[in-house]
């Protein structure tokens, strides 16, 4: 009888607060004109970035402070997993090797996915997609490699070192910026060198997306692969 | 110098936290120097910066990308922010140091990596001035705590960190629906605009978007409903990550909360957010003590009455005047050094001993004379003796309660505070008078450092009046918004 009191109270509240957060949602004027930046962002974007994506060109470059944090984010996730699932020596237990199907597609579609994931980070300031989706689609190549085969690993060592350089490199791209413009993750390609002004639209634009996104990109893909890495394999006694 | 150059207080431990794989690469050994030698770095930085900010009066707006706000993210480093950034990097040095001696499980460049980034996490959330790049800041500090609140890999480890970040999720998620709601009334995110437009916001919508914050931040910030994560977390986690935890993580949610509540004064449901806070804050402080005097472990004893003062800071912050947020400002300078102390020498004791349970303490005058001298003026300055550092903020704090018109919130603290007083005491009479044994070897670094602390207590007990002069610029920092909006350059998009 109590769990039942204890629930039936738990679910009242819930619907109070439930009501008076619908109530708050309510009073937002969702839908209407409210775009104070976002206006500003829409009217100066290619003038000020080169992106003619739009979103790209608030993520990487007018909100790219953010952007700096979330992959730091990303970061913490893969070191934190390594942290806790630290062992001396781990090795992979799999026993049974993918079907027919799975090996031998994965042979063959492998380095497309590799293509199509720098397709997406390199191309993100000009069409959807950027770094972090660009970097999971990679991370899934190597996935699929080690669904198919009991055997394989990745370099983790190799791919360690390369999570650290890219992501100084990040660092590094705000830095100069920093020295050539004189604010931190100043985007000194596009508006002091002015490098591709005649080119918006094509490949060869957009400031210093492309080079963070090719950095994000190839970080989150390390990472994530990281992360499969360190879940997949188990503790073997020496 | 250029002021930009301060965006190096956020460049410096992320890049140093990047390059600790490749130094691990080249040799094992290099990662914990490493380490000291980029908190000591910090220091450098953050001690220029107090230097720029306190000298010229003036706050330090870092604008990256060069937008200027609200089209950019503005960093702004005000009176308060240079203050504890530079608070922050000093306890990182000494933990840094502490880390060498007390950390020996491994993987250490995870560790390392994981606590620059918990510093920069608090940093960030300190210095920005931009609501959703608190968010992400507050991601950033979150996620590397329940990271090293496991790191011993112990089963308690695990649960305290399965707790907070269960907790810690709810109160991400509340975080970010308050930002949503205050984002869809206003269309701007940068802290000064949202004062500036916090008037014209439907009261209703204000009143639960402010309340959402809050109720984010009150997870890290270790307020009573939400706080039940942090006495496991403190006890499980690293000595030195215990120490970062009470001494500034808790103090940016703090911080976090004060700034956004007094941001939004202007809304009309304002004094009703105040109210829920107090009541919060008071709750915090009886149930912390009365939790404490219960326990026969000190580090987690010392864990309940670091969350008793946190309540005590909330309380005063909450108040609503100038004479409070002084008073909490104070108070967190002062709490942020005898907690440093107390966690400081427990965890040493800790590590000598191999445990940190009553009976461990029992004799610790003649095995570890130094470190038990340090804990026992720490024990004394928390209970809040006169002529120690507390007593000046204690008693700051009850006189704003009382002039705000809270006495029953400042009755019920000051009679937590009898209960403190009884197991401080407790601990104290287990040091000096009972058991006995041989005398241990201490570290003459770590005593050095003690011994620093201990000679802030009492500089600040004997002469309170510059620390206090500090708080008090740190305080009105937080609590003049008009000066906060016209420091802050807006560039008037849709104004």
């Amino acid at each position: 009888m109590v769990s039942v009191l204890k629930r039936s109270l738990a679910i009242i509240t819930l619907l109070i607060i439930g009501y008076w957060i619908a109530q708050a949602f309510a009073g937002v004027p969702f839908g209407q004109d409210k775009m104070l930046v976002g206006q500003y962002y829409l009217n100066n974007v290619k003038a000020q970035t080169g992106a003619v994506n739009a979103v790209t060109a608030v993520v990487v470059n007018y909100r790219g402070f953010d952007t700096l944090g979330e992959v730091t984010v990303l970061f913490i996730a893969s070191t934190g997993v390594g942290a806790l699932l630290w062992k001396r020596k781990k090795e992979r237990t799999a026993r049974t090797e993918g079907s027919i199907v799975l090996t031998t597609g994965t042979r063959y579609l492998f380095p497309f996915v590799l293509i199509f994931g720098a397709y997406i980070f390199i191309h993100g300031h000009l069409t959807p997609g950027g770094g972090f989706p660009g970097g999971a689609t990679i991370a899934t190549g190597f996935l699929l490699l080690y669904m198919a085969f009991i055997v394989y690993e990745i370099p983790h060592k190799g791919f360690e070192v390369a999570e650290g350089l890219v992501g100084m490199g990040y660092v590094i791209v705000g830095l100069i910026g920093l020295m050539i413009g004189g604010y931190f993750l100043f985007d000194w390609i596009w508006q002091t060198w002015q490098l591709g002004t005649n080119n918006i639209g094509r490949l060869l634009s957009g400031g210093f997306i492309p080079v963070i996104y090719t950095i994000i990109g190839l970080k989150v893909g390390t990472e994530l692969s990281g992360i499969i890495d360190n879940m997949i394999k188990e503790e073997v006694r020496e | 110098m250029n002021g930009q150059y301060a965006a190096l207080i956020i460049a410096l431990p992320l890049v140093s936290a990047f390059f600790v794989p490749v130094i691990k690469a080249i040799s094992k050994k290099a990662v914990m120097p490493f380490l000291l030698l980029v908190t000591l770095a910090q220091v450098g930085i953050a001690g220029w910066v107090f230097n720029e900010v306190y000298t010229s009066d003036k706050p330090i707006i870092v604008m990256a990308g060069g937008w200027r706000p609200p089209v950019g993210i503005n960093l702004y480093i005000g009176h308060f922010a240079a203050l504890f950034v530079l608070i922050i990097a000093v306890i990182s040095f000494f933990m840094a140091y502490f880390s060498i001696k007390a950390v020996k499980v491994e993987p250490l460049d995870k560790y390392a990596m994981l606590f620059l980034l918990l510093m920069l996490g608090a940093t960030g959330m300190i210095a920005t001035g931009d609501i959703f790049n608190l968010f992400v800041f507050m991601e950033i500090t979150a996620i590397t705590a329940y990271a090293l609140t496991a790191y011993n890999k112990t089963g308690e480890a695990a649960e305290a960190s399965m707790k907070y970040m269960i907790l810690g999720g709810i109160g991400s998620s509340f975080f970010l629906i308050g930002i949503a709601l205050i984002y869809g009334a206003t269309g701007t995110l940068n802290m000064a605009q949202i004062a500036q437009l916090a008037g014209n916001i439907n009261p209703t919508v204000a009143q639960v978007g402010l309340a959402l914050l809050i109720f984010g931040l009150a997870v890290e910030a270790e307020l009573f409903p939400l706080n039940a994560w942090a006495p496991d977390a403190y006890q499980a986690a690293p000595h030195p990550i215990t120490v970062m935890f009470s001494a500034f993580v808790v103090k940016a949610g703090l911080y976090a909360a004060a700034r956004l509540l007094y941001l939004m004064q202007a809304v009309s449901t304002w004094h009703s957010v105040l109210r829920l806070l107090v009541i919060m804050a008071v709750l915090t402080v009886v149930v912390a003590e009365f939790s404490a005097l219960r326990q026969r472990d000190v580090k987690r004893m010392i864990a309940y009455s670091s969350i008793s003062q946190v309540g005590m800071i909330a309380f005063a912050l909450a108040l609503g005047s100038q004479a409070g947020v002084d008073a909490g400002v104070f108070h967190m300078v002062n709490h942020a050094i005898v907690k440093a102390l107390l966690f400081l020498g427990v965890g040493y004791v800790g590590i000598k001993l191999g445990g940190t349970t009553l009976e461990d303490f029992e004799g610790l005058g003649r095995r570890m004379p130094l470190t038990a001298f340090a804990i026992t003026v720490g024990s004394l300055s928390a209970v809040g003796i006169p002529l120690f550092n507390i007593f000046w903020s204690k008693v700051r704090i009850m006189l704003a309660g009382v002039s705000a018109g809270y006495t029953w919130g400042v009755a019920l603290i000051l009679g937590a505070s009898v209960v403190e007083a009884v197991y401080y005491l407790r601990l104290i009479h287990r040091i000096w008078f009972a058991g006995g044994g041989e005398r241990l070897s201490e570290s003459f670094a770590l005593g050095a450092i003690m011994l620093f602390l201990v000679a802030l207590i009492l500089v600040i007990g004997f002469y309170p009046n510059y620390a206090w002069s500090l708080a008090q610029k740190a305080g009105a920092d937080i609590f003049d918004v008009t000066r906060y909006v016209s420091n802050v350059p807006l560039m008037g998009v849709g104004a």
